[in-house]
């Protein structure tokens, strides 16, 4: 099952590219149905995950393998537990809505829903592989088709965006690939099976190190962590809106993701030693996203810039949970980071889905030419209040029980660390700022006749902002699947 | 010596073909010719698979059936196919069309010899046969640029053959044989097993466009017709690297040519991808990416005899090099030499527009195409044997790479605004068309069951 939801968008690219002719609402027809089904499939994964709880305790159920290139121990595996059953889940309900929400796209609708659909698969793949081989293919296979999303389908500057994201993110990657390769010929069987890799970690010492070294710079750039960062304001600002909520809502995660699954689980004694250091880069990127962030003037990479104090508070979580010798605690911080990914797929995706449509109607993201739009758009007005204060970490609302976690496992093990915590201020501050500026205050002439959102913007956006007031009220549900995995690690 | 010709009957069979070509040319038959001559080759590569896993020595231990020679066979004999089909397309209908067939062939031949080299004589054959057939193929159209360039291949091919016949006479002195197998004596020798290591670096590193070797390259393969460029960066190259992997096989690690030849690497990598950098026309901008490639080739080189990756990566790349290059010249061929040509075809042909970007981040090695899987195992081979230092630059590398390549993918989705551009002129033809497709499902093959080759190495 995990392979068949696995490759259906990628079946369902193919079998576009075959259809020839094909009108541009039949094209996204079949965007949105692909993603429906692979929907549905990661669904039937979650069931089958929360109706065996035991064997999420043991590591990865649900695995499915296949030799591939037997003679240097590489093999398709696939497979899922606590960590990345509720990212797929992110996954395919992202792009589902963004399939829905790109409905609009008139150029070259083909490729885009093609590449998209590419995407999809490679991002489920990422989150669902157990060989490093496997997961170093669909890592870069995203970056590939990311790349001639924003070359293809960008704004303004997008060609000098696109390919600094590119280069950026290929010199980002290749160090992983020296570490796959370290841990593979260090270990004792040649394997590249990651679930050999966590049970019994190859390296030791000083190679342990100069793996995790590798391993975090990698993640680093992809998450992104100050000063790595440069590369996601020009790419967010210059993807299309679609893209933007992908790579936010769903790309940045490969590298928390990474950092837990590689990083924590293959080098957990080298990560230990490290902690402090990966603490102390996850607090400035905290809190110098919040800072840059309220800098800004244009809304799009304003919440870029959110977005990396946001992976920033996660970066904390992680390095908490490597450092602390108290099980408890690190499942506590672990829970608290897999869930603010989770969140903050929802709500940064929220965010980018109303920019854009602000944008397909201003064709501006200037914050200072809007005002007073609560007026005139109230449904988009109001979402956007709701996205912002989950994202600000209002209680109630997707952020806050992720961030409480990770800020209350880091008050019990490094309690300097709290500072990071100025960073929900500053956010308040500048969410404050963006609200006023653009949607209270006198509103602007120019915008008088702007509509409030369509049939397929609300279809859009009302599920997420359904799940992110259900996760901040009741997140109990995918609590439990996390924990019974970050509970059960032990190192 | 009848066993011996039997394990020599896919060399044997090409040189009949030559010769079978050149007596069609002769009677003003080319087309005869080339049926002749694809017939041939593919009989060739068909006999080659039962000496799969063979390991032996063929006329007194100068010539190797092992790994490499039978791989380089399987690799290179199709390749040239494939690039006999680019060079009809390209100078079918010229009068002197049949001698390049045979001059392609027998480019091929002294390739594969240098694979199986176990001899230094052998060796100096492979190596000048392949130079002679070169010069003339470079000089074909015989204008100002094409007999500049042929010129200059030629004084360098003499120089640098001349320096290592020169260095061969030591390892002559010092071991009193010609057989590479009896290399090892020179172990208490260093300096004069060094000595001969350089002097047949310079002459493989000629061949193999090696840096500061490559000087000839980059003019040789913009004079001549795209299509012999194109054969010159896959055939002769691989013929030598595989030549350079039987020498230092035999040779005692006390010599220090893993130095050596990881130092040449770093700067044939890098050198390579900086000067592509900043080309315009196309075909040098693959010169020269050709010319790092092979750096990369050193890589599993360097790992020779210490890890058991070796091999395997060398051929695994060596093959994927030959489909995402050859077809990348291909479709070169289709479009034109220049940068600008280029531009909007990723619009106005979308299927061609795809197939080069699936060549060149081949090339760039972005899984999960071939060049991934070849780049990994090479990676692979060099750390095992202790050069993570090397590994970490190929690297840094592959990254400049990637803006080599997109220097070429860009403008293909470049929106011209400012005009409708006009319709690129492109040479429709059935022969490059099936040239580039056979190397688009080979890249895309080799990326993702590599298992394939790996099974038989």
């Amino acid at each position: 099952m995990v392979s068949l939801t696995l490759f259906l968008p990628l079946l369902g690219a193919i079998l576009l590219m075959c259809y020839r002719d094909a009108s541009t609402e039949n094209i996204h027809k079949i965007g949105i149905a692909t993603s429906a089904l692979t929907l549905l499939g990661t669904l039937w994964i979650w069931m089958r995950g929360i109706a065996e709880p035991s064997a999420m305790n043991l590591g990865f159920s649900q695995v499915e393998q296949l030799d591939w290139m037997p003679s240097i121990g590489a093999a398709y595996r696939v497979g899922v537990d606590g960590i990345s059953l509720p990212l797929i889940l992110l996954t395919a309900f992202l792009f589902l809505l963004t399939f829905i929400y790109s409905a609009k796209v008139r150029k070259q609708p083909k490729a885009f829903i093609v590449l998209m659909l590419v995407l999809e698969t490679a991002a489920i793949g990422t989150f669902t592989s157990l060989d490093a081989i496997l997961f170093y293919v669909f890592f870069e296979v995203s970056l590939v088709s990311m790349y001639f999303m924003i070359a293809g389908w960008g704004h303004e500057d997008r060609l000098r965006a696109a390919q600094m994201f590119f280069i950026y993110t290929l010199l980002g990657s290749l160090p992983l690939l020296l570490a796959i390769l370290g841990l593979y010929l260090g270990g004792d069987t040649q394997t590249f099976d990651m679930r050999e890799w966590i049970a019994n970690p190859p390296l030791e010492g000083g190679a342990a190190m100069l793996a995790l070294i590798a391993m975090l710079f990698t993640f680093a750039v992809k998450t992104p962590v100050f000063p790595f960062h440069t590369w996601l304001p020009a790419a967010h600002v210059q993807a299309p809106a679609a893209g933007s909520v992908i790579l936010a809502g769903v790309m940045l995660k490969f590298g928390t993701y990474g950092l837990v699954r590689f990083a924590l689980q293959m080098t957990p004694e080298a990560f230990r030693e490290a902690g402090l250091v990966v603490l102390t880069f996850g607090v400035v990127a905290a809190l110098y996203g919040a800072f840059a962030a309220l800098a800004q003037t244009d809304l799009k990479r304003l919440i870029a810039y959110t977005s990396i104090n946001h992976m920033g508070y996660i970066i904390v979580g992680v390095a908490i949970a490597a450092i602390t010798l108290d099980p408890e605690i690190r499942a506590i911080a672990l829970d608290g980071s897999v869930l603010q990914m989770v969140s903050h797929g929802l709500v940064t995706g929220a965010l980018f889905f109303l920019v854009g449509m602000l944008q397909d109607r201003a064709h501006t993201r200037e914050m200072g030419e809007f005002g007073g739009l609560l007026k005139t758009v109230p449904l988009l007005g109001w979402s956007f209040v709701l996205a912002a204060f989950a994202s600000l970490g209002l209680p109630g609302l997707a952020h806050f029980p992720a961030e409480f976690q990770i800020f209350l496992a880091t008050l019990r093990e490094v309690p300097i660390a709290i500072i990071v915590i100025l960073g929900i201020v500053i956010t308040a501050g500048l969410y404050l700022k963006a609200i006023s500026q653009v949607f209270l205050g006198a509103s602007n002439e120019k915008w008088a006749s702007m509509p409030d959102l369509d049939r397929r913007e609300l279809l859009t956006l009302s599920p997420l902002l359904f799940f992110i007031i259900v996760l901040g009220i009741a997140p109990g549900w995918m609590l439990d699947v996390i924990h019974q995995t970050t509970i059960a690690l032990n190192f | 010596m009848v066993n011996d010709l039997v394990l020599m009957i896919p060399e044997i069979i090409v040189l009949l073909t030559a010769i079978a070509v050149l007596i069609a040319e002769m009677l003003r038959q080319p087309r005869i010719g080339f049926i002749a001559a694809i017939a041939g080759l593919s009989l060739a590569t068909v006999l080659t698979i039962p000496l799969l896993g063979e390991n032996t020595t063929a006329f007194s231990e100068t010539f190797r059936i092992d790994v490499l020679s039978v791989w380089a066979k399987l690799i290179l004999l199709p390749a040239t196919i494939l690039s006999l089909l680019l060079l009809r397309a390209e100078l079918g209908g010229s009068d002197r069309e049949g001698t390049a067939y045979v001059l392609i062939i027998m480019v091929t031949l002294a390739s594969l010899i240098m694979a199986g080299v176990g001899d230094t004589m052998l060796l100096v054959l492979g190596v000048l046969l392949s130079g002679l057939g070169s010069f003339a193929l470079v000089a074909y159209p015989r204008d100002d640029k094409a007999t500049e360039a042929a010129m200059k291949y030629f004084v360098f091919a003499s120089v640098t053959a001349g320096v290592m016949i020169f260095g061969l006479t030591y390892w002559f002195g010092g071991t009193g044989s010609t057989l590479l197998n009896e290399l090892g004596i020179l172990e208490k020798s260093p300096v004069l097993a060094a000595i001969g290591f350089i002097a047949v670096l310079i002459g493989l590193g000629y061949k193999a466009a090696l840096v500061p070797f490559h000087f000839w390259a980059p003019d040789a393969y913009e004079g001549a017709p795209i299509s012999v460029a194109a054969y010159l960066s896959v055939i002769p190259k691989i013929g030598a690297i595989f030549a350079l992997a039987q020498v230092v096989r035999e040779l005692p690690s006390e010599s220090g040519w893993q130095w050596i030849i990881a130092s040449i690497g770093v700067l044939t990598m890098t050198y390579g991808y900086l000067a592509a950098l900043r080309q315009h026309n196309v075909v040098r901008l693959l010169a020269y990416s050709s010319i790092a490639q092979a750096g990369y080739l050193l890589l599993a080189v360097i790992a020779v005899g210490v890890s058991p990756l070796a091999f395997d990566s060398l051929i695994v790349f060596s093959a994927a090099y030959v489909a995402m290059n050859l077809g990348a010249f291909a479709i070169v061929m289709r479009l034109g030499r220049t940068l600008c040509k280029f531009k909007n075809i990723g619009f106005q042909q979308p299927f061609v527009g795809i197939t080069m970007v699936v060549f060149l981040i081949s090339l760039a090695g972005i899984p999960p195409l071939a060049g991934f899987v070849g780049k990994f195992l090479l990676f692979g081979a060099a750390m095992d044997a202790g050069f993570i230092w090397l590994v970490v630059i190929a690297i840094i590398n592959s990254v400049l790479s990637l803006a080599v390549y997109l220097r070429i993918v860009v403008p293909m989705y470049q929106q011209e605004t400012d005009s409708q551009t006009e319709k690129v002129l492109t040479v429709e033809n059935a022969l490059v068309k099936s040239a580039w497709l056979v190397c688009l499902i080979f890249t895309v093959l080799i990326g993702l069951a590599a298992q394939s080759l790996l099974g038989y190495v």
